[in-house]
């Protein structure tokens, strides 16, 4: 494991004592110790001073303990927008490259196995600057990502970085009046532009999947309902029921370029399996559509299910057919959106937008960009390799072929 | 500890004067107050600098030191900064990172504190759980056996190379600020860190080759 997170997770996170501040502070004013000046400062700090003052320095970031902090991406207290925005239907000709992925997925034999893994090349632009003085550039970190899942719901997280390199021209040319450093740390994590060893672990008492806020095993993807309507209706009650649409949520960027777990993004965290009384909100139709389009590649659903996935989003009115595609392993699709939109804490409007291109032919999603999500800056790009059943065992990522 | 001595003694690598772009700002969600610099020499400010960082120095010196002993550590850190405002400059570094180097020289001062710490966590790992700890144990890897090996290899570490890493993973320091926090080359921040790295890595890699098969036959 990276002897980084190795480091946070040994020293944890200290007893936080609330009144430590406040007794420090005094202390520090009344200069109860010896040999200690009493400091001037919170004499002036009265009234408007204060606040004028502590309007200008807000709480800085702090890095997450036990939580890759470059991989930090939440934006707290969502509320819902019923009915999402104001979108185009979908397109006759979109609708129908649907219903023909929902006709080829259906008719794939259901292939055994032993694990279900999916293999992802991962792109995101790292969230800070980096260089020194003047010559500040913004890096892409590159990574191969490996869930593998146990029949009997076991998850072991695999990861390879591919190397961290300037994202443009412009940045390029930042980074050599640098020095062309080959290594930074940032945010609590050493960048390089050099690959790493792939690695591999087990993460333990972790449900493999989740859906709509919902942890899901194995056995409950393979018993969602076949029929389109039905499933909808499962995914819009998980979704109310999760408050997304009406109550507070979060938003939890994709499982970070440091790997993570096989939850969806942007999806729901939290939530009851508790039947939501009527009259509550509409489920946003935005965070439907994701639910829906995680059963379609990073969950193992049968063919009848994933049929039926591709149908409800068929008929989901903010689903918007983009045209043909070309992911960034050259691989021909066609490209479909959608977008859900949710207030901050600090009274943000964010729209979160993702796009799927998706290879009709095969039913298969090929890649998925996600943009506006909080704490990510510009795209982030996870491109499928695999994404099936297979009776290989466990083992770290190895080259991008 | 010596005098920190910002203005009197730049290091040659850092062009003088140069301060962050306006638009270093990173995220949505990312406070853009994270590099912040401003000038300190009036106590309202400082005022406000002890109300932002209190928080996180106090953290970084209890991960070190232990919660009993860091709150006269952290108190000696702003005074010491209080004590010394005239001289920071805001053009070269951000407060947050000046910050963290007067506590890591502070820090510097308990070595034997901070071994005794090291020994503690080792053994029976993070005194408190703050809320939502339960989250991380549940995806917590299988870490937990590696951890007296990793404290004690932490010990063992020159002071100075400690300091660097653990600006890094503790503060989430960059080279540069932890150049001038540290007032030292920049290209020495590089490598005591990857000094730093090698050594930790080989001790948690050396123990639990299992968990990584490709890094085993390294050695």
């Amino acid at each position: 494991m990276d002897e980084l997170q190795a480091i946070r997770e040994l020293y944890g996170e200290p007893q936080a004592d609330p009144f430590l501040a406040a007794r420090v502070r005094r202390r520090l004013e009344s200069g109860s110790r010896r040999r200690r000046r009493r400091l001037p400062w919170t004499a002036a700090l009265a009234g408007l001073a204060a606040a004028a003052a502590a309007t200008v320095i807000a709480v800085p970031g702090v890095i997450g303990l036990g939580q890759d902090p470059g991989t930090a991406g939440r934006a707290p207290g969502a509320s819902g927008q019923p009915g999402g925005p104001e979108a185009a239907s979908t397109t006759l000709s979109g609708r129908s490259i649907l219903l023909a992925a929902a006709s080829t997925a259906a008719a794939e034999p259901a292939v055994p196995g032993s694990y279900w893994r999916v293999r992802k090349l991962y792109r995101q632009t790292h969230p800070e600057r980096l260089g020194r003085g003047q010559n500040r550039y913004w890096v892409v970190e590159s990574r191969l990502t490996e869930q593998w899942v146990a029949r009997d719901g076991r998850v072991w997280s695999g990861s390879r970085t591919l190397g961290t390199h300037p994202a443009s021209a412009a940045d390029e040319a930042a980074w050599r009046r640098d020095g062309s450093p080959a290594e930074w740390s940032s945010r609590g994590r050493v960048l390089s532009t050099s690959p790493e060893k792939g690695r591999l672990r087990e993460a333990t008492g972790k449900v493999p999947f989740s859906m709509a806020g919902r942890e899901m095993t194995t056995e409950q993807i393979r018993g969602l309902p076949a029929d389109p309507a039905a499933l909808r209706e499962w995914v819009g009650a998980a979704v109310r029921e999760a408050g997304i649409g009406g109550g507070e949520t979060t938003l939890t960027s994709t499982a970070g370029p440091t790997g993570g777990t096989a939850q969806d993004a942007p999806g729901p965290t939290g939530g009851t399996a508790e039947n939501t009384p009527g009259g509550s909100p509409e489920p946003d139709d935005g965070v439907v559509a994701d639910a829906l389009s995680g059963l379609l590649w990073s969950k193992p659903s049968p063919p009848a299910v994933r049929a039926a996935a591709y149908r409800a989003l068929a008929e989901l009115p903010n689903v918007r057919y983009l045209g043909e595609a070309t992911d960034e392993r050259g691989r021909r699709g066609a490209a479909f959106s959608f977008t859900t939109s949710f207030t901050t804490s600090s009274t943000e409007q964010v729209t979160v937008q993702r796009t799927l291109i998706i290879d009709p032919g095969s039913s298969q999603v090929l890649s998925s960009t996600t943009t506006g999500l909080p704490g990510v800056k510009g795209e982030q790009v996870e491109v499928v390799l695999k994404a099936g059943w297979t009776d290989d065992e466990p083992s770290p990522p190895g080259l991008l072929r | 500890m010596t005098a920190m001595s910002w203005a009197a003694c730049p290091a040659e690598d850092t062009p003088p004067g140069v301060t962050e772009a306006p638009d270093a700002r990173s995220s949505l969600s990312e406070p853009e107050t994270r590099g912040v610099r401003l000038p300190l020499d009036d106590p309202e400010s400082f005022g406000a600098v002890f109300d932002a960082y209190f928080g996180e120095i106090h953290r970084y010196v209890a991960q070190r030191l232990g919660v009993d002993h860091a709150e006269d550590v952290v108190a000696e850190t702003f005074l010491t900064a209080f004590r010394k405002r005239s001289r920071y400059d805001p053009s070269r570094a951000t407060v947050r990172a000046w910050l963290y180097g007067i506590a890591t020289n502070l820090v510097g001062k308990h070595r034997r504190l901070e071994v005794r710490t090291l020994r503690a966590l080792g053994r029976y790992g993070p005194e408190a759980d703050a809320p939502g700890h339960e989250e991380r144990v549940a995806v917590r890897v299988s870490a937990e056996s590696l951890r007296p090996e990793l404290a004690a290899a932490l010990a063992g570490l020159d002071r100075r190379d400690r300091d660097v890493v653990l600006l890094v993973a503790l503060a989430g320091l960059s080279h540069e600020e932890i150049s001038t926090a540290l007032d030292i080359p920049y290209g020495t921040v590089g490598s005591r860190l990857s000094r730093a790295r090698k050594k930790l890595r080989a001790a948690l890699g050396g123990v639990n080759p299992m968990l990584d098969p490709e890094e085993a036959g390294r050695g």
